[in-house]
């Protein structure tokens, strides 16, 4: 992979893994009475290691030019295989949190395994690390052979691979050591939040310059949600993790936005990592991996339209609604809730549309587990977000809000949609990025699909009866009107759930841990496909079509 | 004509971004902004008084053992919300929370009014083995809070960095820091009446923990504890909650 | 169109682009979209309509109903309490022998008895009342501070070595920790107590230690816990001679207490709970005892 470099981008990466080496060795030495010196070593050390790597093989002789008239798939393949790293700690880590709160001993009575430590290290692994590395790598296939040219350089993809990496290692690691702001989502310190600022800057500008070089006139649509994943995200991660840090030397920070402020700042980021991440980021995946899959055309391009625009504008008004009836003036719960019933046109119009591009197709997905996966996703994709605007209604949410069911909400949308769609979409990645006929077994793409839906829907049946339970046990009061439970009824009342959800949880990992292995077989040695499956790259400038009207 | 604009607008890419940014900006704006802006968002109220050094380095181990999860401090408008756990939580009382810990889910009890409802020797018990006082208990066990020694060198710091966000922190506060947490968990100690005299009579001087020879951070967290729903009386005024203020004198 | 084309399957044209292969149909918005877009579109300028919405600079539409989350709760609350009334007002006005005879206010006790125990004190007390390590058994009608429920409304309300003014003080010294008695003198006594509730333990051997011990209780405890060591419930001294035990009554727990002495620490309720509220959990907490002989 490194003789693919240039000796110029060789020279470029040493330097800056240089300057990594510095900075870890200077955050160790100032922060070395502070978690932020073990920070500093783990830079040190990963930057350490690329760098060594890198050296070994500086002086290998200068790549083909004929490389450039082929799409570059190197970090598509790295990011693959993180992604499936990150999909097993990460889910590995949510079934331990789901078994801790049935048996509060499994934490071993150790710091860094208690709960409140590696509730965030799941939510992180899962999202940033599985799904934020799914959607690097989906992004970098989807934007060549949708634009028809070849990333535009091919240092910066490596960069945004590592560097994102690199973040969500320390993010990680920071909260078993209890570094952690607290903010859901945004948990990193400081010195990590600066630096995903670095590698999203770069991501984004990698991202428009290879659109520039693109060769179809038209920008596809899933190109538009990973515009809209990159830049929003930018502009939330920015404004909720502007903080101060207590001195350079300590991980420590204060967020400048206080109470009532930060509660509204916090969710208005908080939902739109769920807009942005989990929703654009993943549906960019779906408009492009499921009719590939399906040899279909897209259903309706305007309702693409509507329901892209819907979701770009509604979404960002929402986040009030995980703060009905607290502190925050009612008028922005209000704006809140009449937004999220507004935005489920938008959802529900891409989920229609992805359900309808199927149109044609359903004997595929009868017996093409892969397509199932991406039909199956769909479906969780209008659930959920159904059940989103569901529970954005005041009345709806004082039942449910800080109960099970919320977990359940975000488990039908996380395991349903996003672990769903990313499986459907690696599923059909991998064998074309290989070139492989198809996956190493089709019997584990089988095996895979079935543990992940019988795993989910477990998960959330357990979740949505324990949450309405509690909600309901909260609230009811004898005919004398006094309060009928007190809480600690109420929790007795939910570890049977709490069991069934472990159950379900490991049945999803053992799907998961049985898909990285096929990947990784396929990778290794499938049959070889000689058929060329992607349009060639075009080179050099080919005038833009004329205008289509 | 929507259509013929969008077809033109997908044939560029930086106008695609700044539309992109211009949709998704409106909301944000919109909802931040005024929270600044219209006064009675956060109500007035005289006698808001500040964490404590010690209080400050407890809500610090809050935050970093992840409490949060699993505990709300957040009394909703709701009726059951307030009559299980005492009046509706007004923004005030978070005005010098950074971040805020409101919480989003609630696996253990609300704690927004937990101050001086179990004594210290409770949270101690309760924190070092929650099932050995609370059999059905699934909180977990924090037994090396009291052994960890609390970090006091560093407190003028956090005060300090609160003090530049604005909260009034007075620089001889910010001077004494590590001795005000020193005397807070010291009652016998001369260091004990700065406490009083920086941070008001009704700050609660105790040994916390029980152990008198060295401040442990259990001390600070159950200090915070101790503090939650009391650095003001303002949400016990002018409701219909069945309860009286609370004596903030433990 | 760049290229006419139509797809065989819905018979629809496509838009004419293609990206790898994949192409869009010209499908027009289903109208079922239109109308769902209309109408929670309604729904929501209704809403601004009637309720707080719109930010305005430093103040914000206040809504036709003209009503808000904080107003809502209030009537919630005073609403509740009406409802409440009828039975609260009966325990209130009510003495604690005339409720304890009515079984239907006894109802009301042990339903709100119930949830307010588990919430307020069963974290100390146990859900079932019948208490752990450092913490009395509320069921076993043997009282630090006598029993009915009078008496224990006055322990809710003021504490016990609580915060309270008027609070109850309970204080057992640490006669070894503060050299009182050295440390003969303390195991001595702690055996002479040990036997009271296991008379076994006494043996001609040891008899003499007892003897020694007897003494030192005598001339030390008696005058807290009475020269019969039932205890004295006007300083919430406990009976040692009953096996009931709040610390524990084997000899290690025993040398503790007597070394180190005990203040148990138990909260005023009096500014969290209403009256109301306290005169219910004391009834509640008698009854409990009363149930369970
Ligand atoms: C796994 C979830 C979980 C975590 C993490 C957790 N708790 Fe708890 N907590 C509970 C549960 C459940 C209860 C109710 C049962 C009990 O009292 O133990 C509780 C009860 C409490 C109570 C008593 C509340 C009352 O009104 O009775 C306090 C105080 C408390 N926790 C503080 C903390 C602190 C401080 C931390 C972090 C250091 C923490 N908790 C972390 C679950 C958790
Ligand atoms: C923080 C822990 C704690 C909580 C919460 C608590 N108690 Fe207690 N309670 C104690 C302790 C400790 C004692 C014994 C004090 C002593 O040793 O002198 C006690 C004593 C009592 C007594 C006196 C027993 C006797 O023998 O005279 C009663 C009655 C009682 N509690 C009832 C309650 C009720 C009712 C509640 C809830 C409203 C409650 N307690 C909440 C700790 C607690
Ligand atoms: C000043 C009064 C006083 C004197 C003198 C006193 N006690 Fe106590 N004792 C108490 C009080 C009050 C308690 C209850 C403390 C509590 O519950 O927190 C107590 C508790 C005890 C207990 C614990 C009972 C249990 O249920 O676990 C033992 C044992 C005991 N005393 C033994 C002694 C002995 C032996 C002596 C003499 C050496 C003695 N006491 C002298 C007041 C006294
Ligand atoms: C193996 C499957 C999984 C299991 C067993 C699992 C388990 C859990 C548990 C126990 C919690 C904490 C809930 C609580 O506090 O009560 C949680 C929270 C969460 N998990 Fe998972 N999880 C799994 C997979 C995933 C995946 C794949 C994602 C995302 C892609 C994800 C995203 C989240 C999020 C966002 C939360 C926070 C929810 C909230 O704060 O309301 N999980 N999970
Ligand atoms: C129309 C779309 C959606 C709306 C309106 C919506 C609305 C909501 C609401 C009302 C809550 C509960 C807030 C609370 O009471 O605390 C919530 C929580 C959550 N939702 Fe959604 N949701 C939508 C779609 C999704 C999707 C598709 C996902 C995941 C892929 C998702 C992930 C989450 C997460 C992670 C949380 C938990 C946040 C937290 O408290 O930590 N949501 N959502
Ligand atoms: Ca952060
Ligand atoms: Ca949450
Ligand atoms: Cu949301």
């Amino acid at each position: 992979m490194i003789g693919q470099l240039t000796a110029g981008e060789r020279q470029l990466s040493v330097v800056i893994l240089i300057a990594l080496v510095i900075i870890g060795i200077a955050m160790a030495a100032a922060g070395r009475f502070d978690p932020l010196g073990i920070h500093g070593v783990v830079v040190l050390l990963c930057s350490g290691v690329l760098l060594a790597r890198l050296l070994s093989s500086l002086f290998e002789p200068e790549p083909h030019p004929e490389r450039l008239s082929k799409y570059y798939d190197d970090p598509i393949k790295v990011g693959i295989v993180f992604t499936m790293i990150w999909a097993v700690f990460g889910m590995f880590v949510g079934v331990w949190a789901a078994a801790q709160l049935a048996w509060p001993s499994l934490n071993f009575d150790t710091s860094w395994t208690s709960f409140g430590r590696i509730r965030p290290a799941h939510t992180t692994g899962v999202i940033f690390g599985f799904g934020g590395n799914a959607l690097i790598a989906t992004s970098f296939h989807v934007v060549q052979r949708t634009s028809r040219a070849r990333l535009a350089d091919q240092f910066s993809p490596w960069f945004v691979l590592f560097g994102y990496n690199l973040f969500c290692l320390v993010a990680v690691t920071g909260y078993l050591m209890g570094v952690t702001q607290s903010k859901e989502y945004a948990e990193a310190e400081w010195y990590a939040d600066l630096w995903l600022v670095i590698v999203w800057v770069t991501y984004f500008v990698l991202y428009i310059r290879t659109l520039a070089r693109r060769k179809e006139p038209h920008i596809y649509v899933a190109n538009w949600y990973y515009m809209a994943f990159i830049l929003v995200v930018a502009m939330l991660h920015i404004v909720n993790n502007i903080a101060i840090p207590i001195s350079l030397s300590h991980a420590k920070s204060y967020t400048v936005w206080p109470g009532v402020q930060d509660a509204m700042v916090q969710w208005w980021y908080g939902h739109n990592a769920v807009a942005f991440f989990l929703t654009a980021g993943f549906l960019a995946m779906l408009y492009y991996y499921l009719p590939k899959r399906a040899d279909r055309p897209i259903f309706s391009y305007r309702l693409s339209i509507l329901s892209f625009w819907g979701i770009t504008f509604f979404y960002m008004w929402v986040g009030s609604h995980h703060l009905h009836y607290t502190a925050l003036p009612h008028w922005v719960q209000n704006l809140g809730m009449t937004f999220s019933v507004m935005l489920l046109v938008p959802s529900w119009a891409s989920a229609g549309n992805a359900l309808l591009t199927l149109n044609g197709a359903w004997h595929k997905v009868r017996d093409d587990a892969t397509l199932r996966f991406m039909f199956i996703a769909a479906i969780f994709y209008g659930l959920s977000t159904f059940e989103g605007s569901f529970l954005a209604i005041r009345p709806v949410n004082s039942l449910s809000h800080y109960t099970d069911w919320t977990v359940g909400h975000v488990h039908a949308g996380v395991l349903g949609w996003v672990a769903m769609i990313t499986f459907g979409a690696l599923y059909t990645l991998v064998p074309s990025l290989w070139r492989r006929e198809r996956m190493y077994s089709s019997m584990l793409v089988e095996a895979h699909f079935w543990l992940a839906l019988a795993g989910t829907l477990i998960y959330i049946f357990a979740m949505w009866n324990s949450g309405i339970i509690q909600g309901l046990m909260w609230r009811t009061y004898t005919e004398q009107n006094t309060l009928t439970y007190s809480f600690i009824d109420s929790l007795v009342a939910m570890y049977p759930y709490y069991i069934a959800r472990t159950f379900g949880g490991l049945l999803f990992l053992i799907g998961a841990i049985i898909g990285s292995y096929n990947i990784w077989m396929t990778a290794r040695g499938a049959p070889v496909s000689r058929a060329e499956q992607d349009l060639p790259v075009v080179d050099g400038p080919v005038s833009p079509a004329t205008p289509a009207e | 004509m929507r259509e013929l604009f969008h077809r033109k607008l997908e044939r560029t890419a930086l106008g695609f971004v700044f539309a992109i940014i211009a949709a998704a900006s409106v909301g944000g704006i919109v909802e931040i902004a005024p929270l600044f802006t219209i006064d009675e968002t956060v109500e007035d109220v005289p006698d808001m008084r500040l964490y404590t050094p010690l209080e400050l380095a407890g809500r610090n181990i809050y935050v970093r053992e992840g409490c949060y999860a699993c505990h709300s401090q957040m009394i909703r408008t709701l009726r059951d919300d307030v009559e299980r756990y005492g009046p509706y939580s007004l923004a005030v009382e978070s005005k010098y929370d950074r971040p805020m810990l409101w919480g989003s889910k609630r696996t253990g009890p609300d704690l927004a009014r937990i101050g001086g409802k179990y004594s210290d020797f409770w949270h101690v018990a309760h924190l070092t083995n929650p099932r050995e006082v609370v059999p059905e208990s699934n909180m977990p066990a924090y037994p090396w809070l009291a052994r960890n020694e609390l970090d006091l060198a560093d407190l003028g710091l956090h005060l300090k960095a609160q003090q530049s966000l604005g909260v009034p922190y007075t620089d001889e506060m910010v001077e004494n820091a590590a001795r005000d947490a020193y005397g807070q968990a010291s009652p016998d100690t001369d260091f004990a009446s700065g406490v009083t005299e920086r941070y008001g009579e009704r700050t609660q001087v105790s040994t916390f923990d029980g152990v008198t020879t060295q401040v442990t951070e259990m001390d600070a967290l159950v200090a915070y504890l101790q503090v939650l729903g009391r650095l003001t009386d303002a949400a016990y005024q002018g409701t219909a909650a069945e309860e009286l203020p609370l004596d903030a004198s433990n | 169109m760049d290229v006419e084309e139509v797809d065989p399957v819905s018979g629809r044209k496509t838009t004419g682009h293609e990206w790898n292969g994949i192409k869009e149909l010209d499908t027009p918005v289903p109208r079922g979209v239109l109308i769902f877009l209309v109408v929670t579109h309604l729904f929501a300028l209704l809403w601004w309509i009637l309720m707080p919405t719109w930010p305005l600079g430093t103040t914000y539409t206040k809504g036709v109903l003209g009503t808000d989350q904080r107003q809502r709760i209030e009537e919630d609350l005073a609403q509740s309490q009406t409802a409440r009334s009828q039975w609260t007002a009966a325990i209130e006005t009510r003495s604690y022998d005339e409720i304890m005879a009515d079984e239907s206010l006894m109802e009301f006790v042990r339903a709100s008895g119930r949830q307010l125990f588990g919430d307020n004190c069963a974290a100390c007390h146990g859900t079932d009342g019948t208490g752990r390590f450092n913490y009395p058994d509320l069921t076993d009608d043997d009282w630090l501070w006598g029993g009915g429920a009078e008496n224990i409304a006055e322990t809710l309300r003021v504490g016990i070595n609580a915060a309270h003014d008027e609070t109850r003080v309970a204080e057992m010294p640490a006669f070894g920790r503060d050299q009182m008695l050295d440390r003969t003198e303390v195991r001595q006594v702690a055996l002479y107590v040990h036997s009271l509730t296991n008379p076994a333990t006494s043996t001609p051997q040891n008899a003499t230690e007892i003897q020694a011990g007897r003494e030192v209780f005598l001339s030390t405890c008696a005058a807290c816990h009475g020269e019969d060591a039932g205890g004295s419930q006007d300083m919430g001294a406990p009976n040692l001679a009953d096996n009931y035990w709040v610390y524990g009554g084997d000899m290690q727990t025993l040398i503790t207490t007597i070394h180190g002495g005990r203040r148990g620490h138990m909260p005023t309720w009096d500014e969290r709970l209403t009256e109301v509220e306290i005169k219910t959990l004391a009834l509640y907490v008698n009854d409990l005892a009363l149930e369970k002989r």
